[in-house]
């Protein structure tokens, strides 16, 4: 229950007062209307008595009564019965005065914490205290009690009537025949006997003065100084108004007053004796009331009004004349005095006298009960379990116990009240006069409570019995609810909400709703004040509350209500409650002209994921709808109202520069570039910013600029957004935004369009900046692009595209977007009943969150993003790409050629035309030194070749054609290619082709092959310096042929080889494979020709053991070549040689492999590998070199490594190119292509096809750094730093009849394989470690000089003649010398491997 | 059987609301929600007085008109409430015991589920099952 202004004991003394009736003369009347009141409203003001007044009890007791309250009214009449419900116009009273009671908008509301609610609502319910009071005032009296029946009459008489005694007569007969002729049953009287009070009314303006005191002296004498009073008022005249303010105590009772004795008058018309509502007609706010209370409009009249009211008292009646302009404060004081003397000395004597009486008559009654009580219980069951009123006559003594009570109550004697309410109880029930024993029963707990210092509990069962009693037994619904009201008061004074909660819940029924309302709303808030607050219940009364308060037309309490219960409900996804109070939030608030929260509302239910089914998803649609398009039009126009459907997802707007391309045309097939199809990809957007990157540092020779930010043609939330995109002039802007519908229904938006801002770049800062919002079209600068339908389903996320095109430089922003929302209309429902509203939703994209300094961590801020605030700049070239011919599927190693034009389609000229690409070994544009610029025509190709060939030489596969060329020619410093376009410039609409050959990649799959086109515009000073293109493709690369090559030094003697002086002969071994796995398609591959390419050797002639002329592969066939290379001298510049020992014979042709596709291609293939292989050492060292000590040990290793690694290094290229015959669709088709093979060292085997790249193998994390193995010498390879052979003749006949010893003449050659001087050492002696070895040479010797130390200079040969020397003919294993080898200024010694070699044998015969 | 049953999450958000199709959803959801601060009282009640050892089962928090609302704690603050007609008073304590120790039982599978996210909505067509199980059947 909420907390109310007054405290308990004063709410329910306050709730039974003394009633007065007071009977006017006309001439009275007259006087008192001079101040627009009535002569009982002219005292209500003054009705409670500040001073302590004095009685006696029964027993001479001196009782204080403090605070006393009197009632005074004028004299109504009727002849009803009391009813048992309030009657129509009761109820409708108390319905206005709830209704004109509204919360103040300032009020500070107090906030309750309960668990994680907080709840903001105001603690007093003023509404409900004007309710209870009016209620309790308008209770119609009854026979079983009397506490609101009269107790004295005042008979009021002005002093100027012409003789006012006469007229005290009338008045008095006129009281006695209301109170004893019985044809009136109301008003009721306390007691038969009613105290006359008889005052005389003087007008002090008009009347003689002397006179009325004259009247009042003669009063005395006939009624005693205690019974009638000379009351002097309007003192001040009514002209004499303005000049000083008094206060007006009587507008915070009159509103109360008027309204009741309206109810009193439209109870009984016909009945006004002193035409008492007279002027009350002309109020103003009677007419409002009767004509249309349910009108919204006159509502809002009275509630101004009554606020008019409440602030200013003089101005409620400034139409009628203010209240008490005649009085003075003086008058005021007067009127208090003779309330005071009237309650004093007349009053209360008179009460003291009664009780007393009855006094002694209820001890005598109860005397006499005790004595027949037989009589009485005997014939009890003969009673009807229902008592009526009348079923007491009016002396039984029953009552007169009652009476006494009451009297004893009215003057706070609640002790002696409470024994004579008990007594009557008994009596009552007894009897079962049950109406009596709950009025008993009601009365008995209020003045047990309202004992000082209470002697006992408070008798709650009492009340609850009472309460049951009317409402069940006597179906008396008023009665019962005062009860209700009081002992719901006093339990919530004992903090006993829970219980004063359940009893105004019961007490909710069908009949009343503004009382159900009412009880429910301080029920909730029972509730909320417990111990532990019941949040949950508050809430959920609060909404029944809300539910009556809307059925009883209360509809601004049940808003009130409803916006209470929200915060309860409000984000706790119990979304089904929380749609169905913010729709009846939504209409009330409509209905009380509150669009602005009725839209809230019903946005709140539109916007939320709420699980309602999709009619009523679409009756809240409908709903909203209406009232937006009903409240929310504005016709000033300035700005459009924001629309809550769809929801747009702001962050994941999208914003594309350029136009929307075509991929194809014709056989041409466009760049593919960006578009807003395509997905973002962090790893590709650096990969494109990489190559930008090298592009701008291309254009700058070689420094990328400081401000240089990599190009960006589609924004979204992952790109950098911090600059304000740049858009060019004429070139259109397209924004995606991303809609969510997410109701169960779908929506039709329609002229969806961009909402922008333009600020021109010569504008003057002060000009106003331009937008669209107002509907008018400015095509003029912006031409905005107008979706007129655009559909989403329900529960669908859909994309907008929106065109901007700008046509004049400046500053654009898009705020938003503006549509019109419309339910999707299914089919055949009326175009002209569907509701379409306007409206826009404003784009705020927020930046990412920053994360850099100490503040933002702290706190959340958020970067600016600015996305969709573009600079509009002067033109710029447009350069547009088309590929023709362009493979999408190729064999490793296969040559293309196809064709790319570049077209400008702008009014610029462009300029500085470059690529950039991942893959840049797989194009080339020909490099200008060795092809002729001239664009050959796909068609003109001789033998329908990539490749520029020659017809064959005559002396075919003899000689080696060799060319030399430099790697510069093709090459280029990085990957950052020139496209040589004539005269380097497009001008705009030209455009040209240019030649392109594309090259397999090496590894079989699906290759991603990007390019980044770089173009310039040739004017300068543009705030775009460059732009790009991109391009990618997919290339799909399968398998072709496996080339695999390896060298190993020749045993040959170096002067059997051709004259050449060398570090000796390498052969070199090719195997090809055929490795293709596929189709039937794929007939068989022919090898063209092998070309060689190095710097120091030179591949000779085939030295193929087979002759074969035709190398023909079909699947998974293999073949062999083999060569022979040879080392040549070192040229300046070390130019590469390229020579072609292998021809095929099938081909009249040979393919210059210097030139323009083979050439690039090897060339760019070698750049890579190199680059690789760069790479790869450089890392590894970089996580073992850690380790400081060793450095020494491994600085002499390497150094021995170098020098090996030296000599057996074979810098050696090979190129094998192929034809491959393919069948398909019946054609036959030609395919070629190349492989390179890069042969790095002797003995190790080099592959066309790059090895599979090994899974990185896991390393074990180490902390302890270890120290690296000891350093092996790499023996093996020592070892091969002098070549050793053995020349002797292979039998050698000698007579060893003749001679027994035979000496052989052996040639030891050493030749010195290394860049290096190595020191050789040859021992000659048996060393045989092993007995079997020992066996076997036992035989010869060797003779002579049997140790040799030699130095060798780099590459050097060496001839040294040895002795073998011969016991006997056999066949001897000559090859036992043992050559040392160390490289000079080495440590280690190594023994050359000739040992391990083959056995050299020689056959001794005996002649 | 009931009318209405509902899992609550120990924020006090629904888990799972079912009522019995036919009737009025809404007022089901307002009874349920009504019902926590009884189940609140009642815990911070038993929380005092017995410490760990508590009784899962609430007993009656509230009789309605037209319905009793019976309400039942896991030890992880999750409430089950189960609506009852008043009418059908063949209903003894001890079955509402049982049906709320089968409901938690299927509800600890719901949450052995790995694929399921505490928190979320329950969507299992086997929890689904038990309650349509113990819910009124209407024609």
């Amino acid at each position: 229950m909420a907390q109310c202004v007054q405290s308990v004991q004063e709410f329910v003394q306050d709730s039974f007062v003394p009633m007065v009736a007071v009977l006017c003369s006309e001439e009275a009347e007259r006087v008192t209307r001079k101040n627009n009141l009535n002569f009982a409203e002219l005292l209500r003001p003054f009705c409670r008595l500040t001073s302590e007044g004095h009685m006696r009890d029964p027993n001479n007791q001196v009782q204080v009564v403090k605070n006393l309250r009197i009632f005074v009214n004028n004299v109504v009449t009727s002849p009803n019965r009391p009813p048992t419900a309030l009657s129509h116009a009761q109820s409708k009273i108390l319905n206005e005065v709830v209704l004109s009671c509204q919360p103040q908008e300032g009020v500070v509301n107090n906030v309750v914490t309960a668990g994680d609610y907080d709840l903001n609502f105001s603690a007093t319910t003023p509404w409900f205290e004007t309710y209870r009071e009016n209620f309790l005032q308008s209770m119609p009296a009854s026979d079983h009690e009397f506490l609101n029946h009269y107790l004295a009459c005042l008979l009021v008489v002005s002093s100027t009537e012409a003789v006012p005694v006469e007229q005290f007569l009338k008045l008095s007969q006129e009281q006695h025949r209301i109170q004893h002729s019985g044809e009136y049953t109301n008003p009721k009287w306390f007691i038969p006997n009613t105290l006359k009070y008889y005052v005389l009314l003087h007008d002090m303006s008009e009347g003689d003065e002397q006179r009325a005191d004259a009247v009042y002296e003669d009063m005395k004498q006939r009624y005693g100084s205690q019974g009638c009073y000379l009351l002097k008022m309007n003192t001040r005249s009514f002209s004499a108004e303005g000049d000083e303010q008094i206060p007006d105590p009587w507008s915070q009772y009159l509103q109360r007053n008027i309204l009741h004795t309206q109810v009193r008058t439209a109870s009984t018309p016909h009945f006004n004796p002193n035409g008492v509502s007279g002027s009350l007609e002309s109020h103003p706010l009677q007419l409002d009331i009767t004509s249309s209370s349910g009108s919204l409009h006159t509502l809002g009249a009275v509630k101004t009004e009554l606020k008019k009211g409440a602030r200013d008292p003089e101005s409620l009646a400034g139409g009628a004349g203010s209240h008490g302009a005649c009085l003075t404060l003086n008058d005021h004081d007067h009127i208090r005095q003779f309330i005071q003397e009237f309650t004093f000395r007349g009053l209360l004597p008179h009460i003291e006298k009664n009780i007393r009486q009855l006094n002694d008559q209820v001890k005598t009654l109860i005397l006499k009960i005790w004595e027949m009580p037989p009589k009485h219980f005997c014939s009890c069951p003969e009673y009807p379990k229902t008592m009526t009123s009348s079923w007491y006559p009016p002396e039984a003594p029953e009552l007169q116990i009652r009476k006494m009570a009451d009297l004893c109550f009215l003057v706070q004697h609640y002790e002696l009240a409470y024994s004579c309410y008990h007594t009557a109880k008994k009596d009552f029930l007894s009897d079962q006069a049950m109406l009596y024993a709950a009025g008993a029963l009601e009365m008995a707990a209020v003045s047990a409570f309202l004992q000082a210092g209470a002697p006992r509990p408070y008798p709650a069962h009492y009340m609850d019995t009472a309460i049951q009693t009317y409402r069940d037994v006597c179906k008396n619904m008023v009665l019962a609810e005062r009860c209700v009201l009081l002992n719901a008061e006093i339990l919530k004074s004992q903090g006993k909400y829970s219980d004063a909660a359940t009893l105004l819940i019961k007490m909710t029924s069908e009949d009343s709703d503004l009382r159900s309302a009412l009880l429910l709303e301080q029920a909730a808030h029972c509730f909320i004040n417990m111990r532990n607050p019941m949040v949950r219940k508050f809430a959920f009364h609060m909404i029944l509350a809300g539910h009556r308060f809307s059925k009883a037309g209360q509809r601004r309490h049940a808003l009130r209500c409803y916006c209470q219960a929200m915060q309860v409900y409000k984000e706790r996804s119990w979304s089904l409650a929380e749609d169905h109070i913010n729709f009846t939030i939504g209409r009330q608030s409509f209905t009380l002209r509150q669009p602005e929260k009725a839209v809230i509302a019903f946005r709140q239910i539109l916007t939320n994921d709420s699980r309602q089914t999709a009619t009523q998803q679409s009756a809240f649609l409908r709903e909203y709808l209406y009232v937006y398009k009903v409240t929310t039009f504005t016709p000033d126009g300035l700005s459009l109202p924001q629309l809550p459907l769809p929801c747009i997802h702001c962050s994941a707007t999208r914003v594309y520069f350029g136009h929307e391309r075509r991929l194809a045309e014709g056989e041409k097939q466009a760049a593919t570039h960006v578009s807003l199809d395509q997905e973002y990809d962090q790893d590709s957007a650096d990969m494109w910013c990489h190559l930008e990157e090298q592009l701008v540092a291309a254009a700058n020779r070689g420094i990328v600029p400081v401000n240089f930010q990599p190009t960006q043609c589609c924004l979204n939330s992952q790109t950098d957004n911090q600059r304000h995109p740049l858009a060019v002039v004429e070139e259109p802007i397209i924004v995606e935004v991303t809609f969510r519908n997410p109701l169960k229904v779908s929506l039709a938006l329609s002229n969806l369009s961009l909402l922008w801002r333009f600020t021109a770049d010569d504008a003057p800062p002060s000009k106003e900046k331009m937008t669209n919002e107002l509907m008018t079209q400015k095509d003029d600068i912006v031409t905005t692009e107008v979706i007129q339908e655009f559909q989403m389903g329900p529960e669908e996320t859909k994309m907008a595209r929106l065109r901007l095109l700008p046509h004049r430089t400046g500053q654009l922003n898009v705020v938003g977007v503006v549509y019109n929302l419309a339910a999707s209309s299914s089919g055949e429902m009326a175009t002209f009943d569907v509701m379409v509203v306007h409206g826009k939703q404003d784009l705020m994209i927020q930046g990412p969150r920053l994360n850099q300094t100490k503040e933002d961590k702290m706190t959340v801020r958020h970067g600016h993003d600015q996305r969709l605030n573009f600079i509009v700049t002067s033109p710029m070239p447009l350069m547009e790409i088309f590929f023709l011919q362009f493979p999408t599927a190729l064999l490793c190693g296969e040559i293309r050629k196809a064709y790319v034009e570049f077209c400008n389609v702008s009014s610029v000229a462009l300029c500085g035309l470059r690529v950039v690409s991942t893959h840049p070994d797989f194009f080339s544009f020909g490099s200008q030194a060795t092809t002729p610029l001239t664009p050959v025509s796909p068609t003109s190709a001789e033998n329908n070749s990539a490749y520029k060939t020659l017809a064959t030489p005559p002396q075919s596969g003899s000689a080696a054609f060799e060319m030399l060329v430099s790697a510069e020619d093709f090459s280029q410093p990085s990957g950052v290619i020139d496209i040589p376009i004539d005269g380097s410039t497009l001008q705009p609409g030209e455009s040209t082709q240019l030649p392109l050959w594309l090259r397999g990649p090496d590894q079989e799959g699906v290759h991603e092959i990007n390019f980044l086109f770089y173009y310039e515009s040739t004017g300068k000073g543009n705030k775009i310096s460059h732009r790009v293109l991109r391009h990618t493709v997919f290339i799909c690369a399968s398998r072709s042929l496996s080339v695999q090559a390896s060298a190993c030094r020749s045993c040959v003697p170096p002067h059997h080889s051709l004259g050449d002086k060398g570090g000796g002969g390498t052969l070199i071994f090719i195997d090809v494979e055929n490795i293709n796995m596929s189709e039937a398609g794929m007939r068989e591959f022919h090898i063209v020709q092998v070309s060689s390419s190095s710097q120091h050797w030179r591949l000779h002639k085939c030295i193929n053991p087979a002759k074969d002329k035709d190398c023909k592969l079909t699947s998974r066939e293999r073949a062999k070549l083999c060569f022979r290379a040879t080392r040549c001298k070192p040229q300046k510049g070390t130019p590469y040689r390229i020579n072609k020992p292998y021809l095929s014979a099938l081909f009249q042709y040979m393919i210059i492999s210097s030139s323009t596709p083979c050439g690039d291609f090897f060339f760019r293939g070698c750049q890579t590998s190199e680059s690789q292989r760069l790479d790869a050492p450089s890392s590894r060292t970089s996580c073992s070199s850690k380790s400081q000590s060793c450095v020494s040990t491994e600085d002499r290793s390497s150094d021995i490594t170098n020098i090996v690694r030296k000599c057996n290094e074979l810098d050696l290229n090979i190129i094998v190119i192929w034809k491959a015959y393919v069948v398909e669709d019946n054609k036959q088709l030609i395919l070629e292509g190349q492989l390179h093979v890069a042969l790095q060292t002797i003995g190790k085997e080099a592959s066309s096809l790059t090895p599979r790249e090994e899974a990185q193998e896991m390393v074990l994390l180490k902390f302890k750094s270890q120290l690296p193995p000891p350093v092996i010498l790499p023996s093996a390879e020592l070892s091969q730093l002098v070549k050793t052979s053995l020349h002797y003749p292979e039998t050698y006949t000698h007579p060893f009849v003749q001679d027994s010893l035979c000496v052989v003449p052996v040639t030891l050659t050493l030749s010195n394989c290394s860049l290096a001087q190595v020191d050789v050492i040859i021992d000659l002696r048996h060393k045989g470690t092993s007995p079997e070895t020992l066996e076997v040479h036992s035989s010869f010797t060797w003779v002579g000089q049997t140790q040799y130390k030699l130095q060798l200079k780099p590459q050097e040969v060496l001839c040294l003649t040895l002795q073998a020397c011969f016991l006997q003919a056999g066949v001897y294993n000559l090859n036992t010398p043992r050559v040392f080898a160390k490289p000079a200024e080495q440590g280690a010694m190594c023994e050359t491997s000739q040992q391990t070699a083959s056995p050299s044998l020689i056959f001794i015969n005996n002649a | 059987m009931a009318v209405c049953i509902a899992v609550i999450a120990k924020e006090n958000y629904p888990l799972y609301i079912r009522s019995v199709p036919t009737q009025n959803e809404l007022k089901f959801h307002y009874t349920v929600h009504t019902s926590l601060d009884v189940v609140e009282e009642k815990i911070s009640a038993v929380g005092k007085s017995l410490g760990d050892q508590r009784e899962l089962y609430l007993g009656l928090l509230y009789p309605t008109e037209d319905y009793k609302v019976y309400g039942y704690v896991t030890n992880s603050k999750v409430k089950f409430v189960i609506v009852v007609d008043s009418s059908n008073t063949s209903l003894r304590d001890n079955e509402i015991r049982s049906m709320f120790r089968k409901l938690h039982n299927s509800f600890t599978d719901v949450m052995c589920n790995p694929f399921h996210n505490p928190g979320d909505q329950i969507q299992s067509k086997a929890f689904d099952g038990i309650v349509s199980g113990m819910m009124v059947q209407t024609g």
